[in-house]
Parts: structure tokens; C-alpha cells; sequence
């Protein structure tokens, strides 16, 4: 019966875990294509004219703006899914680990140079996201049995 | 003075939004499909949710107190300081949520915190 709950909470976790990482590779995405095209937008200079209608054309026909704006509706309702089913407290600390994905993409894609103040950072997330993931995704709702018996088996 | 509280106001409507979305998700029930037609009920399903469209009013509080404080304060300093929304956050989990929070989670969050600030500071 405790083999079984935990396999529950472990297949639950898992999937919790996988819903995350999508969600914050989707965010990742979603950012860098907003602001690539932000950018080009704005170096046409028609902010300054006022036209907003021209903007927001411009807006609209630069194709990272839209795909941008689609990564990040995916990211919401990935969130939103995952509150669904897991802990705030599990939720919210696993999805800083997108802090580390936004450094990692600076470093190598925009060859920014990464201090050690911030490598310092990016292991303490790393370290305090692991030790959050590990602990069971859900202690809220009627469900207490299986979890219980998973931080028994755990301890 | 006036940064520290618009740090707080931010931070506060930032863990608000969260535990309305939260509060609002378990209203509309656990989500496990994503076929299109399931992920276009629970759509329709949140926005006739009152704790879900709370959540959004906190989310533009958010924005809008992060864009003003920014007018005056640096960004180098206004985003480590958001970082407390990991402990606020949880805090809230646990008293208004009712969820049960171990010593493990609790060390992560703080690491989080802690590495989201360094990470922050250029």
C-alpha cells in the first residue's frame, strides 16, 4: 500500500515537474522574441511621432511580436494549470529556476559575460529549487494519506 | 521611505495575485487534459471567476507599481528586493492556503530568494 501511494505521488510529481519545465522554457522563448521585436519596432522611431496606429501595426506585422505573446499565453496557462494541482509553495520556488535559464541564454546565445556574483546565485537557485522539487508537490485537499506516507517512506 | 514602500506594495500585490490564482484554479478544479475544447472550458470557467479576475487586478497593481517605482528608483535595486515574494508568497501558501510547508521547502525558498537576489544585482 505505501509502495503504491508512492509511485502515486512520484507519477504526480513528474508530471508536475514536466508541466514546469515547459512552462519555463516557453517563457524563456516568449521573452527573448518580445524583446527582439520591441527592439525593431522601436528603432523605427514612430513612438516619437505619436502614430500610434502605425505602432501598433508595426507591432502586429513584426512575427516574433505575436509568437512572442503566444510563448507567454502558453506559459500562463501552463502556470495556472500546474496551481491547479500542486502547492503555491512547490510552484512558486520551482519556477524561479527560469532566473537560471535566462542566464544560461545570456551567456551563450548573447555572449553576455556572467559575473561571479551571479554564478553564485544561479547555484544557490539551483540548489533550493532542487531541494523544493524534492519534497511532495501536493499537501493540499483531502488527499493527506498518500503524502504522509510518502515523507514516512522519505524520513 | 516611499521606495520601501512601493517595494512592499509590489511585492504584496505580486503573492496577492498568486494566491487568487491559486484560489480561483481549485475552484475550477485539477486540470489533466489539454485537448483544445477541456482547455477552452476551463478558459471560459476562469474568467467568470471572481478570485481569478481578483488575481488579474493584482497582476496590473504589479506592473503598474513596478513601472512607477522604477521612474525614480534603479532597476538594479528594485529587482533583487522583489525577490521576497518567494518568502511573502509561501508565507501566504501556508496561512491562507492551508498548505503544509517542510523544513526542505522552506530552505529551498530561502536559497531562492537569496540566489534570485544575487542573480539580480549586476
Amino acid at each position: 500500500m505505501k509502495v503504491f501511494s508512492k509511485m502515486r505521488t512520484l507519477t504526480e510529481r513528474t508530471e508536475i515537474v514536466a508541466l514546469l519545465g515547459i512552462a519555463i522554457l516557453s517563457q524563456a522563448i516568449g521573452n527573448v522574441l518580445l524583446s527582439q521585436g520591441m527592439k525593431s519596432v522601436s528603432e523605427v522611431g514612430s513612438m516619437i511621432s505619436g502614430d500610434w496606429v502605425a505602432v501598433f501595426l508595426q507591432i502586429v506585422d513584426t512575427p516574433s511580436i505575436p509568437f512572442g505573446v503566444g510563448f507567454l499565453i502558453i506559459f500562463f496557462v501552463l502556470f495556472a494549470t500546474s496551481l491547479s494541482r500542486a502547492d503555491l509553495s512547490f510552484v512558486l520556488p520551482a519556477i524561479s529556476s527560469e532566473v537560471i535559464v535566462n542566464v544560461a541564454f545570456a551567456n551563450y546565445f548573447l555572449q553576455e559575460t556572467v559575473s561571479a556574483t551571479r554564478w553564485l546565485g544561479v547555484v544557490l537557485i539551483s540548489i533550493g529549487v532542487v531541494l523544493v522539487v524534492r519534497s511532495s508537490p501536493r499537501t493540499f485537499g483531502v488527499e493527506r494519506e498518500p503524502i504522509e506516507a510518502w515523507e514516512e517512506v522519505n524520513r | 521611505m516611499t521606495t520601501a514602500l512601493m517595494i512592499a506594495i509590489i511585492v504584496l500585490a505580486d503573492a496577492a495575485a498568486d494566491v487568487f490564482l491559486t484560489k480561483g484554479m481549485r475552484q475550477i478544479g485539477e486540470v489533466t487534459s489539454f485537448a483544445p475544447r477541456e482547455l477552452l472550458t476551463v478558459a471560459l470557467k476562469a474568467l467568470s471567476n471572481r478570485h481569478v479576475l481578483a488575481s488579474m487586478l493584482f497582476m496590473a497593481l504589479h506592473l503598474t507599481g513596478f513601472l512607477i517605482v522604477l521612474s525614480w528608483a534603479d532597476l538594479s535595486f528594485v529587482f533583487p528586493a522583489t525577490a521576497m515574494v518567494y518568502v511573502v508568497g509561501t508565507l501566504a501558501a501556508k496561512f491562507i492556503l492551508g498548505e503544509t510547508i517542510s523544513t526542505h521547502r522552506w530552505a529551498g525558498t530561502m536559497l531562492v530568494c537569496l540566489g534570485v537576489g544575487l542573480v539580480s544585482i549586476p
